[in-house]
């Protein structure tokens, strides 16, 4: 089951199976301890992060960076998304796919959440796109 | 033939593509499928959910729009597709 881990130095929190070995911000040595999700949940609303639509497109483009896929260069698709990104954010809590329906499994609808495991999508596989279209392979745009 | 539904959602690109081939559908074969938004209707959404078993193991094993579904024979019809593709499937309910 997974836990949530805090750096002795710097006050990261990591949520997983395992603590890092480093911390990936002050980068200090077997530094996480194991606390509990209240500790966890105070430390992480320490800072407000707001997301509008543009820092949220801005940072999947950001995450494709580095990937085989990239964020789809229809943009007007790309705006009809997330609309509905933020809107199901705003109504039922997540930024959930609009074009799957949440189950009220909420560990189901974890697999929603966008960006999804979409490489686990038949439609990835076979056309190069996720499910909703939001992101493409980048071979599939020429 | 049963009721045909198709589920769909407001902010779903496929969906908004499908529709004209929908309403194309209708008119030339004479058939009304009863169109539930699910993401803005709670309604709708409970109905999708109640019918969970029948059509997520045909689409993925979520529940994705649109779906095309008969309420009669639980035949479903899943994502965007080809306006052939559409019409042989709602031919075959009428059969």
């Amino acid at each position: 089951m997974k836990k949530y881990w805090r750096c002795f130095v710097c006050n990261d929190i990591h949520y997983g199976l395992k603590p890092p070995e480093t911390c990936p911000t002050c980068l200090a040595k077997n530094a996480y301890v194991e606390i509990s999700s209240e500790e966890a949940k105070i430390i992480s609303g320490m800072a407000r992060v707001d997301f509008n639509k543009e820092k949220f497109l801005q940072a999947i483009e950001k995450f494709t960076e580095s990937n085989e896929f990239q964020v789809n260069p229809d943009k007007e698709r790309v705006k009809m998304l997330l609309d509905g990104v933020f809107n199901n954010e705003q109504n039922q809590g997540l930024k959930y796919c609009p074009c799957r329906l949440i189950t009220k499994d909420f560990e189901e609808d974890l697999k929603l959440v966008c960006p999804c495991n979409f490489l686990i999508h038949e439609t990835y596989m076979e056309k190069g796109e996720c499910w909703c279209g939001l992101f493409i392979r980048r071979d599939k745009n020429g | 033939m049963g009721k045909l539904i198709m589920f769909w959602a407001r902010e779903c690109p496929h969906c908004r593509n499908m529709m004209p081939l929908v309403d194309k559908l209708e008119q030339e074969i004479g058939i009304k499928l009863e169109k539930l938004e699910v993401w803005h209707n709670e309604d709708n959404a409970d109905l999708m959910r109640s019918y969970r078993d029948i059509l997520a193991p045909k689409c993925g094993g979520q529940l994705r729009t649109p779906t095309f579904f008969n309420t009669e024979n639980n035949d479903v019809l899943c994502g965007e597709v080809e306006y052939e593709r559409l019409k042989e499937w709602a031919l075959d309910q009428n059969g």
